[in-house]
């Protein structure tokens, strides 16, 4: 029961690994499920689990022998596919102790994605632990590990803006548009052209509350079909200029040579909106909105360019987030040292307490059987005293235990006191390194 | 006794806005923390400074210019606190402290001189400064919104990405708030300078003697008043509201500074 074993970290990444190798290794959840059950059946983990993703397959693990239990399980992995360890071996790295928390803290807080911030990691991980959960394989170290990584991660979410800003031209837009908006909801759209990029705009612009949304085409099935899929409403190509004046936001994307929406058209539709903005997000190219619209009081004018620089800088300014996000998860790791240190005396505590309670049980039997005329009153007396003395003695060894797993020297004691009291087996030697 | 709180209020001020602004260009939410935490203090001090300046006097603590000033800083403190809440918008404070520490340097010398004599004022003249001061605390919000929609409004024509870009609220909400402001100053204003008109001739005998005070609140007045017109018939919004309420605010600055500093009938 006493898990000495060392956490450790192997797996390789999109940074380490091309994708010829990465898919390979790629599990679907059932194979996942036996390779799990094979590895902790050999007893080479005490724990396990495995994240397996496009980007990354890592095995995170608690093995007296990190070195060999990850040799194991990228052979039992490599196995499906015929790969050898001695050909994963150059791309898999291995971390242990405190720094393979941080680097699962990294993952979990997505500083690790191959887009910086990107929110899906969390949950992949999140599956990966509930798989092993149910394969039986993730054990108080995992647990431990995870609780504090699902919340490191969520503070990182929070408390930084690494996933916060846009990363994508469609997403840069609906982040601008909430700059010069009060909130999106119930804002008119209008979509102007069948552009791949225009539509995806648009269905962002959408998903954050924008309607009614009017779309218009030069070709009139398009326009329905486009309208159809936005849950919008179609309007004929040559209505662009009065749809104008109903609109807060046009998202044009056609393929026209010249520009489709004029200074002189925009000035008009303004007049009528007496001082509401309007925001114009042209992706085409060549231009579909003349660009001294921007120039018109009240409309604000992005074209693709503008929108590519926006991505940009946020991308700086998540790198930037993530050193901030980085220092905060080495705050966690210490937490989650001293979390594994109170782990480590918990085995013995709890031993302790057992092989004492069946001492106790079975002296009271004993006296109470020597006494044929002791009534129920003489045996909850008894049953009392055995459990105070009991408790007397062993509250100096408990908190002497917890104050030493707080000042990190857990080690010395819990064999002490399995020595002296005899408890089952002593720790396994030369463990943790 | 209540001059040392308003130096420690007015420190108060000093730091939080520094916070502020802090805050605002280095992008650390706990400075935003310390500035609020500051401002607090520093008003509850101010709070106290009011109160016991008006037991140490035995009279009503607005009655000199100085006393003035400072009750239009309390004022517009705890509407920026309202307005902050309501509208949870953060880097408010960091426009608007600035503003109010520039009202604010020249009070603790002026409320020291607590010997200066008061005029014995009538019931309605209390009601009218009472009611300008609101109204000018509104106004000092009024500004600092518009600044801020001002530097919004230029950094997404400019299409320029920094701290502006990340941490002022949306173009929309700004203008509302600049309308806003100025729709719960302007009839207080409004009353507050009428009341003073009426109640003149009882006070300094005539209507028509000179009175710089006078003369600039009737300047601010008409400045305000087109804003809201302008507004009203739909056609000034946006940038040009705020370059009104920044033209406003400029004479209500000169307003202040005459009746501290030039001598007419409000005193000096």
């Amino acid at each position: 029961m006493t898990s000495p074993g060392t956490l450790f970290v192997a797996g390789m990444n999109h940074r380490t690994a091309p994708v010829a190798v990465r898919e390979q290794l790629a599990l679907e959840e059932e194979k996942i499920r036996e390779v799990l059950a094979d590895l902790s059946g050999r007893g080479l983990l005490d724990e396990v689990m495995i994240v397996s993703t496009c980007n990354r397959v890592e095995v995170y693990g608690v093995a007296a022998v990190p070195g060999e239990a990850r040799t194991a399980a990228f052979g039992r992995l490599g196995s499906h596919r015929g790969l050898a360890w001695r050909d994963l071996e150059p791309l898999v790295y291995t971390v242990t102790g405190e720094e393979a928390a941080l680097h699962v803290f990294r993952v979990a807080a997505s500083l690790d994605s191959m887009v910086l911030g990107e929110p899906q990691i969390l949950g992949q991980v999140k599956d990966a632990f509930a798989l092993a959960q149910s394969a039986g394989t993730a054990g108080p170290v995992l647990h431990a590990l995870m609780s504090q990584a699902f919340g490191a991660a969520k503070r990182v979410r929070t408390e930084t803006e690494v996933g916060r800003l846009a990363v994508s031209v469609s997403h840069a837009a609906v982040e601008l548009a909430r700059k010069i908006f009060d909130g999106l909801e119930g804002r008119a759209v209008l979509l102007v052209g069948a552009g791949e990029m225009g539509e995806l705009a648009a269905r962002h612009l959408v998903d954050h509350g924008a309607l009614p949304v009017y779309v218009t085409n030069r070709t009139w099935s398009r326009a329905q079909e486009l309208a159809r899929n936005l849950g919008g409403t179609a309007v004929p190509f040559d209505q662009l200029e009065a749809t104008l004046s109903l609109v807060d936001i046009v998202v044009t994307s056609t393929a026209a040579p010249e520009p489709i929406v004029t200074t002189a058209q925009v000035r008009t539709a303004l007049q009528a909106r007496r001082t509401r903005p309007l925001f114009f997000i042209d992706i085409a190219v060549p231009r579909n909105v003349e660009p001294a619209v921007n120039d018109l009081e009240n409309a604000f004018c992005y074209d693709i360019d503008d929108l590519r620089s926006v991505v940009e800088a946020n991308l700086k300014e998540r790198q930037r987030e993530a050193l901030r996000a980085q220092a905060l998860l080495e705050g966690e790791v210490v937490k989650f040292a001293g979390r594994l240190r109170q782990l480590e005396v918990v085995p013995t505590i709890v031993s302790l307490r057992e092989k004492i309670e069946v001492i106790r049980r079975a002296e009271l039997e004993r006296a109470i059987a020597r006494l044929p005329a002791a009534g129920e009153e003489t045996r909850r007396v008894m049953e009392a005293l055995s459990q105070a003395i009991v408790n007397k003695v062993l509250h100096a060894p408990m908190v002497k235990l917890k104050d030493s797993s707080r000042a990190g020297h857990a080690r010395r004691w819990t064999e002490m006191i399995s020595e002296l009291f005899g408890l089952r087996g002593p720790a396994r030697p030369d463990s943790r390194e | 006794m209540n001059a040392v709180l308003y130096d420690v209020a007015l420190t108060a001020y000093i730091l939080a806005a520094a916070a502020a602004i802090g805050s605002l260009v280095g992008r650390r939410d706990q400075l935003a923390w310390v500035a609020l935490l500051l401002t607090q203090a520093g008003w509850i001090c101010h709070t106290a400074a009011v109160i016991t300046r008006g037991v140490e006097l035995g009279r009503l603590p607005f009655m000199t210019m100085a006393e003035v000033i400072s009750l239009v800083i309390w004022a517009a403190i705890l509407l920026d606190f309202w307005i902050e809440r309501r509208s949870r918008i953060r880097p408010l404070s960091a426009f608007v402290l600035p503003v109010i520490l520039a009202l604010g340097l020249g009070l603790p010398t002026g409320l020291r001189s607590i010997a200066l004599e008061t005029p014995v004022r009538s019931g309605w003249i209390v009601v009218h400064v009472a009611l300008v001061l609101v109204g000018l605390a509104a106004l000092v919000l009024n500004f600092g919104i518009a600044l801020m929609y001002l530097l919004r409004e230029r950094q997404l024509k400019a299409k320029r990405t920094g701290a502006f870009y990340r941490h002022l609220p949306p173009l929309e909400t700004l203008d509302r708030l600049t309308v806003g402001t100025l729709t719960i100053g302007f009839p207080f204003l409004t009353v507050g300078l009428a009341l003073g008109v009426l109640s003149a001739p009882a006070a300094w005998g005539s209507l028509l003697t000179f009175d710089p005070l006078a003369l600039f609140s009737l300047v601010m007045w008409l400045i305000y008043t087109a804003t809201l017109l302008g507004r009203v018939m739909g056609q000034w919004g946006g940038r040009r509201a705020a370059y009104f309420a920044i033209a406003g605010f400029c004479v209500l600055l000169a307003t202040l500074g005459a009746g501290a500093f030039l001598h007419g009938r409000h005193g000096s």
